[in-house]
């Protein structure tokens, strides 16, 4: 293996990173405020993949100007679907919570195949690419690369600085004492979810000019983002962060090496030897957001 | 058993011996093949994800090695799928060890148990597709074709089928319902952990025999599926969606009770079936959207599943009766 090769699986690894951690950054920020167990998670990013790829098939815009508008779309599915689903199930066992979710999974997974069928689609936008040396990288990856950095930047900066940041923080922290302090905690919680599903609508509008969307494209990203989250410690902002980049990275250098198939069952062993022997993630307990 | 329970088992037992003799559509032998199916696997499941209340999603990972290992047996070594079955079976309690140890020693338990049952039939999914050469990898495998050759697990008919899967269904029920003992020990460690280990309860011994004894059942389950439909592939035997399926027509059921997957199964699976042939190609996935939903209700309103909620009215109605004639 020369060293050519070696820099582009590494650019490959942060690249795909990238797109991991706005996914994961939501699912986390989930977890962490409403301790609910979302594992429809990829279908949200589902979703806001076919909402970026109709807007943009039916109306003709680019999927970046229509990222905006996916976004509003996923948070305001994601406000609707907290009142509904997630509210009731705040109090139930974690064991409930889980196969509501995954229910709702199927649910969701199953209206996409009804209403869209199986087909594999993708928008034809222009590719280019950028060349360094005798390295590639897409254009589209590395745009999705940025937005997805600058994302978890403004989003860090939200938490960290804002005055509804820090509510959110607080309800993470202690939901009983936030409430006593005159937080309206479950309209945090609501805010919350819908800021994570919003987060999935980032993720998928800088993905459709990537990837081909279909019913059960989110699966295997919402899988991911349970072991990124894992990995890092659930409910660390910085874990979730620091995780989408290793895991994109050891997915990027085993598929070199082997193969694709390969490099997700590696990133699934390194989560299931995450969680036997440090069950508190990389970066539990300490940062948590 | 009491001679009382016997008299309504027998002429049930009977009854479901006898249907195959009603004339009757070939979809409706279908459905009633896959109704027995759902519900041994799903009360095969439910052995660990009800009674221990260890919710494993990765039960697809017995189901299918067990599938994959009976077909080597048959195109390796020309062994019959009726041995190669056993064989499968105890390859699924190998596996189920392998995860299962680790998990159970190292305390994982409720969500991080289901993460790590999912992590683990994933990566024998993966495996399965990435050893092409030898697997078939994502095209999957075929059983030879043999007509009908009853040593060999293969009929033209649907009525043997049926058969097989009705037995295998009664004999699970009835070593299940024989374990007396081991099914309280499983309540008391799903109930409460530390006080089960407190009255001397060996929690990773009993978590793991049930897992065994769980994941053999689902193996047979797998290869009953196999040498049935003829076809797997990695997809089917280790995918997130059959794992998923288990699980929630036990638990739709009532995954406290012996009877609640049956009970699920015979609900659910008529419903998809129905919705498959009548939707068809035009809307697949659509029993799965019924699925969902009815799941979310019953988690929501019926938390004990539908044999939990038959359980408490009952329960009610025999309560008050003997209220009344205490008075």
């Amino acid at each position: 293996m020369n060293p050519t090769m070696i820099a582009q699986m590494i650019i490959n690894g942060i690249l795909i990173g990238g797109i991991y951690a706005v996914i994961s950054i939501g699912l986390n920020i989930i977890f962490g405020v409403l301790k609910v167990i979302n594992f429809a998670h990829g279908e949200f990013l589902m979703l806001s993949m076919y909402a970026s790829y109709w807007l943009c098939a039916l109306y003709g815009l680019n999927p970046y100007i229509a990222l905006p508008l996916t976004t509003a779309i996923m948070f305001v599915f994601g406000v609707a679907l907290e009142r509904i689903l997630i509210k009731p199930l705040l109090k139930a066992p974690p064991i409930n919570q889980l196969l509501s979710t995954a229910a709702l999974m199927l649910v969701l997974q199953n209206v996409a195949l009804v209403l869209w069928h199986a087909d594999y689609r993708s928008l034809t936008i222009k590719t280019f690419s950028i060349r360094l040396g005798d390295i590639y990288i897409s254009g589209h990856r590395l745009i999705a690369l940025i937005g997805a950095l600058a994302t978890t930047l403004l989003f860090y900066y939200f938490l960290m600085k804002t005055d509804t940041g820090r509510r959110i923080r607080a309800v993470a922290q202690d939901p009983e004492v936030s409430s006593i302090l005159g937080i309206n905690v479950p309209l945090i919680q609501t805010l919350t979810f819908g800021l994570g599903a919003a987060l999935a609508g980032i993720a998928g509008a800088l993905m459709i000019s990537i990837y081909f969307v279909y019913p059960t494209v989110g699966t295997s990203f919402g899988l991911m983002a349970w072991i990124i989250i894992v990995l890092g410690g659930l409910g660390s902002f910085i874990g979730a962060f620091v995780g989408s980049f290793i895991i994109g990275l050891i997915e990027s250098i085993a598929a070199t090496i082997w193969s694709l198939e390969l490099a997700k069952a590696i990133a699934f062993i390194v989560f299931l030897l995450v969680l036997f022997f440090k069950p508190t993630g990389l970066f539990g307990e300490k940062a948590r957001v | 058993m009491d001679l009382k329970s016997l008299k309504i088992y027998i002429p049930l037992i009977a009854i479901l011996f006898l249907i195959p003799l009603i004339p009757m559509p070939g979809y409706v032998m279908h459905t009633l093949i896959l109704v027995f199916l759902w519900a041994y696997l799903a009360t095969a499941w439910n052995i660990l994800g009800g009674f221990a209340g260890q919710l494993s999603l990765g039960h697809a990972a017995f189901f299918g090695i067990a599938a994959y290992t009976s077909y080597f047996m048959l195109t390796w070594y020309n062994i019959s799928p009726w041995i190669g079955m056993f064989i499968g079976g105890i390859a699924a309690v190998a596996l189920s060890i392998i995860i299962g140890y680790p998990c159970f020693r190292f305390g994982i338990r409720e969500v991080y148990f289901a993460l790590a049952t999912i992590a683990f039939a994933e990566i024998m999914k993966d495996i399965f597709i990435y050893l092409r050469d030898i697997t078939g990898g994502s095209l999957g495998i075929w059983l030879p074709h043999l007509g009908t050759n009853p040593l060999y697990f293969q009929f033209e008919e649907k009525w043997p089928y049926y058969y097989v899967i009705v037995t295998m269904w009664l004999v699970s029920l009835i070593i299940f319902k024989g374990m007396k003992r081991l099914r309280e020990y499983l309540i008391a460690i799903r109930e409460d952990e530390d006080v089960a280990a407190s009255i001397g309860i060996n929690i990773t011994k009993y978590k793991l025999l049930a897992l065994a004894i769980s994941s053999f059942f689902t193996g047979l389950g797998g290869v009953f599926y196999f040498q049935y439909f003829r076809y797997i592939n990695p997809h089917i035997a280790f995918g997130l969606e059959t794992s998923l399926e288990m699980a929630l027509i036990a638990i739709f059921g009532g995954m406290y009770s012996l009877w609640g997957p049956t009970i699920g199964s015979m609900i659910l699976t008529p419903i998809a079936e129905y919705l498959r042939i009548t939707l068809g190609g035009t809307y697949a996935g659509s029993h799965l959207i019924i699925y969902g939903v009815l799941l979310i209700l019953v988690i929501r309103f019926l938390p004990k599943g539908v044999y939990g909620f038959y359980e408490r009215i009952t329960l009610r109605k025999l309560t008050s009766t003997v209220a009344r004639k205490g008075e």
